[in-house]
C-alpha cells in the first residue's frame, strides 16, 4: 500500500447522474446542471482511506465517465 | 441456445433469430415482467418480435443495452416505441437527436439539477406530509391510489409553480395518456383526448404569463424567457416540453414508489435498517429503481444499415433495449437477482443512460426518498391488506401495479 498514487480523473461521459458525488461528497460535487466535478482539481490524487470509496464510485457510474488511474 | 449466426430480415422474414410474438402491454401478475425479461435473456441475446406491424428487434443483455444507449448516432430516438416509430406525439427533448438535443438540454437541465431540487426539499417534504398525516390514524389505505398517485403530482405542480389544486386534473391526463401508450386500440381515443387537453392548458399556461409577465419559480416564465440557437423557442416546442415533463415526471415515479412500498411491506429487516440508518436510503432507492425497474425496455430507430451484436440492422429499423433484462443480468451484476438494499455499484439503467438520460431522476430520486423517511416515520411498520393476486400493467414500455392495499396498526 505504501507510496501507491491513484489518480481519480473523469471524462466527458459524463450525464450528470449523481450517484459518484451522492456516494462520495468528500472528493465530488456537482455544477449547475448537475453535471460531476471533482473538489480540487481533475483529476486528482485519491487520499489513502478513500480509495476502496473511489473504485464503489468508478463502478456507480453508469457512463463508464469515472475512472481511478494506478 | 446462443445464436451465432448472422440475424437478417429479408422483408417480413428474420433468419438466424428467434422469432417471438409477444404483446408487452398486456396486463400480468404482478413481477412476471421481470420473470419474462430473465427468461428471454436467458434464452438469447436478441430476439425478432413480431407482435406489432413491422416489428422490431429486442436485444435482451447489459452488453447491448449498454450500447445501444451509448451509441446516439445509430440509435436514434426519432421514436422510442418500437411497436410505433411514427407515433402522434413529440417528446422535446426526448425524441431529438444531436445536435439539437443537448441545446435543449442545456435549458432544461438547471431547472431540475440536484441543488435546484435540493432547494425544494423542504416543499417537497411539506407536500408528502400533507398526504401521509391524513392517512396515519385510519390503519390501512390503498397506497397507489391515496399516495403513489397524488404526491409525486403535487410536487411536480410545485417544482414548475402549478398550483397543486390540479392534482387531480393531472392524475387523469396521465391516466388516460398512458392508456394508450403500449399500444393498446382501446386506449388510442383516450390518450389523443389527453394529448389534446393538456395543450390547451399549456397553452393557457404561457397565455397568462405572456400578458402578466413574469413569475418567480415558475418554468412557463423561465421557458419563455429562454432561448434557442439566440431565438425564443417556438410555441409548438414549448408545449411537446411541457407535454413530456407532466408525462414522464407523474406517471414513473408513482409506479417506482408502489413497487418500493411493496417490497417494504414485505420486508421488515429492510425497514427496521432504513430507520436506524436513513443515511443509505439514497442506496436503498437506486436498488428499488435496479431490481424493481419499471422500464421493459427502451426503443430507438436505427439510422444506418450496420451489424451489431450479430444482428445486421436496416436504416429504419426499430430496436428495442430490454432494460428489464439488463438491470438483473448476472454476467454484469454481482448477487443480480437479489435486492440488496446498500449496494453501492449500483450503475443501472433505470434511467436509462447516454445523453437522454432521465431528465427529472433528481427530483424522482429525491421524492422517494422522502416518502421513505416521512413514511417510516410515522409508520413504521405495515402490512400488505390483502391476500388477492396484485397486477402490474405492462404499458409496452413501463410497468405499474394499479393498487398497494396496506394496513398497519394504529397507536392511540
Amino acid at each position: 500500500m505504501g507510496g501507491e498514487v491513484v489518480k481519480l480523473q473523469i471524462s466527458t461521459a459524463c450525464q450528470g447522474h449523481g450517484r459518484c458525488y451522492t456516494l462520495a461528497p468528500q472528493m465530488l460535487t456537482s455544477d449547475d446542471e448537475g453535471y460531476v466535478t471533482i473538489r480540487g482539481g481533475d483529476p486528482i490524487d485519491v487520499p489513502e482511506e478513500l480509495i476502496d470509496l473511489a473504485r464503489e464510485v468508478e463502478g456507480t457510474c453508469p457512463e463508464s465517465a469515472i475512472s481511478l488511474l494506478d | 441456445m446462443e445464436s451465432s449466426v448472422i440475424a437478417e430480415r429479408h422483408g417480413t422474414e428474420v433468419t438466424g433469430c428467434p422469432v417471438m410474438h409477444h404483446d408487452f402491454s398486456k396486463t400480468r401478475e404482478m413481477g412476471d415482467y421481470w420473470a419474462l425479461a430473465n427468461e428471454l435473456r436467458e434464452s438469447c441475446p436478441h430476439f425478432y418480435n413480431k407482435y406489432a406491424e413491422g416489428g422490431y428487434w429486442v436485444f435482451t443483455r447489459h452488453d447491448a443495452v449498454n450500447d445501444i444507449y451509448k451509441t446516439p448516432e445509430i440509435f436514434s430516438s426519432a421514436s422510442i416505441t418500437p411497436w410505433e416509430p411514427d407515433p402522434i406525439y413529440r417528446f422535446v427533448p426526448t425524441q431529438v437527436d444531436a445536435p439539437d438535443h443537448i441545446k435543449y438540454r442545456r435549458i432544461l437541465n438547471p431547472w431540475f439539477s440536484p441543488k435546484a431540487m435540493e432547494a425544494a426539499g423542504p416543499m417537497i417534504r411539506e407536500t408528502c406530509r400533507s398526504f401521509i398525516e391524513p392517512i396515519v390514524p385510519r390503519g390501512e389505505c390503498d397506497f397507489f391510489e391515496e399516495f403513489a398517485l397524488r404526491f409525486p403530482t403535487a410536487a411536480f405542480l410545485s417544482v414548475i409553480g402549478v398550483p397543486t389544486s390540479y392534482t387531480e386534473v393531472f392524475v387523469g391526463w396521465v391516466d388516460a395518456f398512458f392508456g394508450g401508450f403500449g399500444g393498446d386500440p382501446e386506449g388510442a381515443a383516450g390518450m389523443a383526448t389527453a394529448l389534446g387537453e393538456m395543450r390547451v392548458f399549456w397553452s393557457e399556461q404561457l397565455e397568462n404569463r405572456r400578458r402578466e409577465g413574469h413569475r418567480e419559480g415558475d418554468l412557463f416564465s423561465y421557458l419563455l424567457e429562454s432561448t434557442f440557437d439566440d431565438e425564443p423557442i417556438d410555441d409548438e416546442v414549448l408545449l411537446d416540453m411541457c407535454t413530456v415533463l407532466t408525462l414522464a415526471g407523474l406517471d414513473t415515479t408513482r409506479a417506482e414508489l408502489a413497487y418500493m412500498f411493496h417490497h417494504l411491506a414485505q420486508h421488515p429487516e429492510h425497514r427496521r435498517r432504513l430507520l436506524d440508518e436513513p443515511e443509505i436510503i439514497p442506496l436503498a432507492v437506486e436498488e428499488t429503481l435496479r431490481y424493481y425497474t419499471i422500464i421493459f425496455g427502451d426503443g430507438r430507430k436505427v439510422t444506418r444499415d450496420v451489424e451489431f451484436h450479430g444482428v445486421q440492422l436496416k436504416k429504419g429499423d426499430m430496436v428495442y433495449g430490454l432494460v428489464s433484462g439488463a438491470n438483473r443480468d448476472p454476467r454484469h451484476w454481482e448477487r443480480a437477482d437479489e435486492f440488496v438494499i446498500d449496494r453501492k455499484r449500483n450503475n443501472h439503467f433505470g434511467f436509462a443512460s447516454g445523453p437522454h438520460r432521465c431528465l427529472g431522476m433528481h427530483l424522482a430520486r429525491r421524492e422517494m426518498a422522502i416518502a421513505v423517511d416521512e413514511w417510516l416515520k410515522v409508520i413504521p411498520d405495515f402490512e400488505l391488506a390483502t391476500d388477492a393476486q396484485l397486477f402490474e400493467r405492462g404499458g409496452g414500455a413501463m410497468m405499474s401495479l394499479s393498487t398497494l392495499p396496506l394496513r398497519w396498526e394504529v397507536k392511540s
